[in-house]
């Protein structure tokens, strides 16, 4: 392992990645990733696998516009040797009270306003879309179709790749044990490796972003929150768009390889970091999602799994440095979208860094706003 | 919700000493069995088994499955649920099961998991070909259902099972045209290999499976040489015309229900897999969950009915149930265990199991000595 | 296919049953399953995958999935676990499975 590095960044999912790689290609030597298991083998490779554009705040939207246009390219843009499976089958939000639908088109104007053309679409024009939708209960639906899907893993990998390539490192199944702050400044990371000397350390450390920050002595407004997910066998195509109903709480997806990946928000999850799994959701989330698509009655259960979202209090990620400890930099937070937006994080952060021109302005995303309470909440999460 | 004192997962050889174990010890038992019938994987040993006569020495698998069966049956503090398959172990502990199209919840206050194995399969050109078997299907084919899996068969594989199923394979009149193995030695006991070669089967060491050939089906089985280290060497080619190619490679453990609950978990190669760390009477790193048999590390059914017996005794201990002979019931399995694993044939079990061991004290941190 | 001799075993077989493969009647016994029955009776390929590659079973005690028909009009169905039964109608299977 090496000794020292400009730029240490603490986890390997999606955003490490993708920070390491935007670092890399504009020049920085010496990036190391640290990841203690396997590439996306945290929130990364445990998430919903949605990418989506349909945000209720203009950040968000502004976010997962850039990193949606990015995953469209990025294939050829990383020179991933597999394929990301970028499938844009688009998501379909269903309202199921007045006041959601009074939401949705609120939502939609604003997404208009920056360039994402997602449109209200009456439950006829949502029937032609998902024949199988059961409309019971339903107002109307939010669609546009350049959202869709995307596999963590792979795309992962393909940042982890390219930022090889570029020269940064990537240290797996190596766990950091402590940060070293001397004099208000950071000086080295501790892994059970070895520890690694330098003045720059980004916390990518998704759920586990909190644990990592107090080994900075740093305090952060997040909090971790289990969510469990489940997938059927692989079955023909049959729902083209991602289903999500912010009422019911859930989502669901069938993905390229012919499975139903669906999960639901549940405030009564453990906020721990444990990701085991219940049967409480297993219950909850087969009554929900067979009255939302009734075929998945036939459809049988392959797996379920568990993973955590990073929650702040308006929702939105912590982006930037902290005062107290310079050089101790923060991408976490991302309240359950962290891999849809890990294009966006990778560029704007890699920019933040280096103190170039921002590409989006990424400041009033800063830890400061939590002191100011300036928080705009975002009202779209499963 | 059904409230149940032990529940034993699988009825195979493990999971039916597990239950008749507990059951002695006043123990009320549920046991869950996704087949229709008890026994697991013994209903096809037509071979008498080894050991010592406490492990049924010299009487056929599948004979000694059924005294096994009669056995639980004869307890009525055990409950067999049949044609019942166990979805998910929780972190409540509850257990989903479904059992002919019903979903059932049960809540035990201890657990012994004993899914057993998967046959592993082996990489090469068109290995999903129709024809392309693992030994223990062909065996189930063969010895269950009677019926020739078919008329040429290159077996792959010269451990235990390979030989054996070689030899049944003839015994139903199947021909075999060779046996393979990459490695420089017989893995399985010689008075096993010795038998099938004085049959006329040539056992072919370093040699593996280059490709399968068919369109619809396996029709014939290249197979080439590796030199010392384990490469093909260009130029040893030879096409075998057979119909079937079995697969006897190995097993690994049947872990999920394990992985589901947190069970740690470690990769021991000469256990077949992912492995739970567990102590010497069985309990894994969670409290009152035990494991038994093939699912705790790939060995003989031998070994998977003490280990049983031993879980079955140790969950009893952790109920509560006081057994006035419970140290030298455990003393006999543990030396029953230790007969079976020795010599040279027991060498690769021992060195796996000293990496999945782990101290009574470190299993068990809730209670203390 | 069937053994008739054995010299360990002894195949009690129960009745015999029809059953129907692809449309076309075959018959096999009471107590063995879907897959036994069909290679007794010579079928191999029990499904083709979506890459359209043919295939049978591998492990024969359901674990291993390779073994999927559709069976009755349901798909993915696990034959080699599968008790047969009177008047099944038993299909190859193409590709994924369906459930509309």
């Amino acid at each position: 392992m090496v000794k020292t590095a400009e730029v240490v960044i603490i986890g390997g999912g999606i955003s490490g990645c993708a920070i390491a790689y935007n670092l890399a290609k504009k020049g920085v030597k010496d990036v190391v990733v640290i990841e203690k298991g396997y590439l996306a083998s945290g929130a990364t490779g445990s998430c919903g696998a949605g990418i989506r554009q349909q945000w209720g705040t203009e950040m968000n939207c502004k976010i997962a516009k850039m990193s949606c246009e990015f995953f469209e390219t990025a294939n050829e843009e990383l020179q991933y040797d597999g394929d990301i499976e970028f499938k844009q089958g688009g998501y379909l939000l269903l309202a199921s009270t007045d006041k959601e639908h009074e939401q949705f088109k609120k939502n939609v104007e604003l997404q208009n306003s920056l360039g994402i053309h997602s449109r209200m679409l009456n439950l006829d024009e949502a029937k032609k879309i998902v024949p199988h939708l059961n409309t019971e209960g339903l107002v109307s639906t939010a669609f546009y179709e350049k959202d869709g899907h995307l596999n963590p893993f792979h795309a992962t990998e393909a940042y982890g790749k390219a930022a090889e390539r570029l020269g940064a490192k990537i240290y797996k199944y190596t766990e950091v044990t402590g940060i070293e702050v001397e004099n208000g400044r950071v000086k080295k990371v501790k892994t059970d490796k070895g520890d690694i000397e330098t003045k720059v350390v980004v916390n990518a450390a998704g759920g586990h972003s909190q644990v990592i920050a107090e080994m900075a002595g740093v305090d952060i407004p997040v909090y971790s929150e289990r969510h469990q997910i489940l997938v059927t066998e692989p079955l023909e195509p049959l729902l083209e768009p991602m289903l999500m109903s912010f009422s019911l709480n859930i989502y669901c997806q069938q993905v390229p390889h012919g499975g139903f990946i669906m999960g639901r928000g549940d405030d009564t999850e453990p906020r721990d970091l444990r990701v085991t799994s219940s049967w409480q959701f297993l219950d909850e989330m087969i009554k929900t999602a067979t009255r939302v698509l009734p075929p998945l009655k036939k459809a049988r259960l392959l797996r379920q799994w568990a993973g955590l979202y990073n929650m702040t209090p308006d929702r939105q990620p912590i982006y930037g440095k902290v005062d107290e400890v310079e050089g101790f930099y923060l991408a976490v937070g991302f309240s359950g979208h962290g891999f849809m937006f890990g294009p966006a994080t990778g560029l704007l952060m890699a920019e933040y860094i280096l103190g170039e021109e921002p590409t989006i302005n990424i400041d009033m995303l800063g830890l400061k706003r939590f002191e100011s309470g300036d928080l705009i909440l975002e009202p779209s999460v499963v | 919700m059904k409230n149940v004192e032990l529940l034993v997962i699988g009825g195979g050889p493990a999971g039916l000493c597990a239950a008749i174990s507990a059951a002695e010890a006043g123990v009320d038992v549920l046991l869950a069995e996704r087949d229709e019938w008890l026994g697991g994987q013994l209903v096809k040993q037509t071979h008498m088994f080894f050991g010592s006569e406490k492990q049924h020495a010299s009487v056929r698998g599948v004979d000694i499955g059924k005294l096994l069966v009669k056995k639980v049956e004869e307890y009525k503090n055990v409950e067999v649920m049949k044609n019942a398959t166990v979805l998910g172990l929780y972190e409540d502990r509850v257990v989903t099961i479904q059992q002919d199209g019903n979903y059932v919840k049960v809540n035990p206050k201890s657990v012994i998991i004993t899914t057993g194995a998967s046959e592993k399969t082996l990489v090469f050109p068109n290995n999903d070909l129709p024809g392309v078997y693992g030994a223990g299907a062909v065996q189930t084919l063969m010895n269950v259902y009677g019926v020739k899996p078919g008329n040429k068969v290159l077996m792959v594989g010269a451990g235990n099972i390979g030989l054996i199923v070689s030899y049944q394979l003839m015994q139903a009149g199947v021909d075999v045209e060779a046996i393979v193995d990459a490695s420089p030695n017989i893995g399985g006991y010689l008075v096993h290999a010795s038998k099938i070669r004085r049959m006329g089967v040539p056992i072919l060491t370093r040699h593996t499976v280059k490709e399968a050939i068919g369109k619809e089906a396996l029709e014939a089985a290249v197979i080439w040489e590796l030199d010392d280290k384990w490469q093909p060497i260009p130029g040893s080619e030879q096409k075998l015309d057979v119909d079937v190619m079995c697969i006897s490679v190995g097993l690994t453990p049947l872990s999920e229900l394990l992985w589901q609950i947190g069970c740690k978990m470690e990769f021991v190669g000469e256990l077949g897999g992912f492995v739970p760390t567990r102590s010497d009477k069985l309990q894994t790193s969670l409290d009152g969950i035990f494991v038994a048999g093939d699912v705790a590390g790939v060995e003989e059914a031998s070994s998977a009915m003490v280990e049983g017996s031993l879980a079955g005794l140790s969950a009893s201990s952790y109920l509560g149930y006081k057994i006035d002979v419970v140290k030298e019931l455990e003393r006999d399995y543990l030396n029953q265990l230790n007969d079976l694993r020795s010599g040279p044939v027991g060498e690769k079990i021992r060195q796996g199991l000293a990496k999945a061991l782990i101290s009574e004290q470190a299993a068990n941190p809730g209670q203390g000595s | 296919m069937r053994i008739e001799d054995h010299p360990v075993l002894e195949f009690k077989r129960g009745k015999k049953i029809s059953f129907t493969y692809n449309g076309e009647k075959v018959e096999g016994y009471e107590g063995e399953t879907i897959a036994a029955a069909l290679h007794a009776a010579g079928v191999q390929v029990l499904s083709y995958s979506d890459r359209h590659r043919p295939r049978g079973f591998y492990c024969a005690i359901g674990n291993c999935s390779s073994c999927f028909m559709e069976v009755n009009g349901e798909s993915n169905v696990k034959v080699c676990i599968e008790p047969l039964q009177e008047g099944m109608d038993v299909k190859t299977q193409k590709g994924k499975g369906e459930i509309v």
